[in-house]
Formats: structure tokens, sequence, C-alpha cells
């Protein structure tokens, strides 16, 4: 048996290369099975890769140049601008921001709170002077007021 | 203890992040796959060597700018498509070879080492866009979608591209099977 028609013909490069879909693939073996010109084809083309895969691979004469070679080797700003530079950098910054800020001991933050309530007690010795001076006046006053007030009434009654 | 060997991915991310020894490994597997591509492809083995050179520092260069690591083996290819063929049109448009006569199209019984040099003969009268299509395909394993975007092209191009050159080497290297065979 022979194709009838070219469309009804299965795609037997694709096939060959390995590309057809798996259900296409059964129907083209079934109808190479009883067609004597898909069947020629096919096997011609099998011929053909069978000798094309006869050309071995050949080995490289001699090495590719690696990239610790002198060809690969990285200019100097792309030696320092790499990403673990970078890095290094912003955590080195970091340190220094954190050691400069940073009161360097537990001793300095005592001596700045005992500095810190000294002039506290200060100010407030100061406000309790402040107020004694103007209570003694308020009460010297008082005393004046009522010496003035007896000694008006007793004006009066004589 | 199993053994797991280091995936081309892992291997092009270490590279990225600057570790040389990691694309060295790349290079090493993949310098017999270009080589023979391009030697295939441009037919001189000082060029080909000359443009794997080429291909593997252009890659090193713009590993960076790789979407996908999976797709590193096309990308690769891709690269040295470019060289190969920016080679071959500072070329002569039409070398020597390709204006010598076909041979007979039945050839005579060929020993192993002969049917090879059919081969590398017939691979060498076809053009440069059918041997590359033969070469992606056959030889490299390549499916018509990832050739089509080695070449750029569409797949139907692949297709025709690959299609002719079966047909023109079928007409040469069958008969020579056949008769070897016989």
């Amino acid at each position: 048996m022979n194709c009838l028609s070219p469309d009804s013909k299965p795609d037997w490069k694709t096939y060959a290369l390995g590309e057809m879909e798996p259900e296409d693939r059964r129907l083209a073996e079934a109808h190479a099975a009883t067609c004597e010109s898909c069947h020629h084809e096919l096997a011609t083309l099998r011929l053909t890769l069978d000798a094309l895969s006869t050309l071995r691979e050949e080995e490289v004469p001699r090495r590719i140049a690696f990239v610790s070679d002198k060809v690969f080797e990285p200019r100097w700003w792309q030696r320092i601008f790499n990403p673990t530079f970078a890095a290094a950098s912003v955590l080195a910054a970091a340190i220094l921001v954190h050691a400069f800020v940073r009161p360097s001991s537990d001793a300095q933050v005592q001596a700045r709170v005992d500095a810190a309530v000294t002039k506290a007690v200060a100010q407030l010795q100061d406000q309790q002077v402040q107020a004694e001076v103007a209570y003694s006046l308020v009460r010297d006053a008082r005393e004046d007021v009522s010496r003035m007030y007896i000694a008006a009434t007793g004006l009066k009654r004589q | 203890m199993i053994f797991r060997e280091v995936e081309d991915p892992d291997l092009i991310a270490k590279a990225r992040r600057g570790d040389v020894e990691a694309y060295n490994l790349l290079v090493s597997r993949w310098e017999k796959r270009v080589f023979n591509y391009l030697l295939r492809l441009v037919s001189n083995r000082e060029d080909a060597l000359d443009v794997s050179q080429e291909v593997f520092l252009k890659a090193y260069q713009n590993l960076p700018k790789l979407d996908d690591p999976a797709r590193f083996s096309g990308w690769l290819f891709r690269i040295a498509h470019n060289e190969a063929f920016s080679l071959l049109r500072r070329r002569k448009p039409e070398s020597d070879l390709a204006r010598e006569p076909r041979p007979p199209a039945t050839s005579p019984r060929l020993l192993p080492m002969e049917l090879s040099l059919a081969v590398e003969t017939a691979l060498a009268r076809l053009s440069p866009d059918q041997r590359e299509a033969v070469l992606l395909k056959i030889y490299q394993g390549f499916k018509f979608e990832e050739m089509a975007e080695i070449l750029d092209c569409p797949v139907s191009t692949v297709k025709s591209r690959l299609y002719t050159a079966l047909d023109l080497l079928k007409e040469t290297l069958a008969p020579a099977v056949v008769s070897k065979e016989a």
C-alpha cells in the first residue's frame, strides 16, 4: 500500500528528529508498517542520521583560557565595586557610627546621671531658699499690716 | 554518600558573585561542545578556537544579563552563533570549497573513517544556515523552539532550513551507507 494523498503522509523528518507528539508518533508507525513508500522514506532518513552520527566530537586542541587567566582579569574598579565589597563597606560604616554615638562605658553613663541629679537638686535648693525668703517677706508684711491696724483702731477708740 | 553534581545554575550564581572557579568549571563543561559546533560551522580549527575563546569571554562579561540561568546552554550558543556568523561575514562570500563540484550521488563502499570524511564533506557543502541547523539539532540536541531562540528566527524557518539540509544530506549519505552495508 502507498499513500493516497500527500496530506495523509506523516512528517517523517519531524518523526526521525524526535519532535513528533507521542500519539502522532504511534499513528505514523502504524502507517509506515503498511505503506511501502513511507517505509522506504523513513529507512533512508534513518540511514542518513546514522551516517551523521559517525562524526565524532573532536577534542579542544588547547584549553580555553580560564577566568583566572590574565585575559579574564577584572579591571581595578570591578575588583573594588563588587557586591561583597559594598556590603562590607556598609557594615564597617555602621560599626564606626555606632562606636562614636554610643557611650563608651557604664561609668560614663553613671557620671552623666549623677551630674543631672546634682544639677536638679541644686535647682530645687535654690527654689527652696527663694521660697523661704519670699515667705519671710510676706510674714513681715503681714505683721506690719497688723500693727498698723491696731494702731489705727486704738486711735479711733480714744 | 550520595554525590550530587553541582548544576549549571548554581555555578552561574556563584560566578555572578565573583567566584572565578565556578566559571572555570562552566568553561570546562561546555568548551568541547562549543568548539565542535564552531569547528563544523566555520570549518577551520584555529578560527574555531579563537571564536570559542571570544564566546566564553563575552559570556563571562554578560553573565549578569542572563535572565534565566536554566537556559544557559541556549544563551551560550546564541553568543557562539553571533560570533561565528560575524566571522563568516568577514570572510569571502563564497569559499573555494563551496565551488568544488559535488561528488557522485552513489559513493563506492566506504570504511568508517571514509564515512566520517564523507559526512564532513557533505556538511561542508551545505549553506552556513543549513549546516548550523543540522549542528544544533543533530549534534547539540536542541529542540526546534530552542533553535529558534538561538538563531533569532521563527520555528518555521528553523524547520525549513533543517529539512532542506536533510534532503541534501540524504542524497549524498544514504547511498554511501547502503553501499557500505551491502
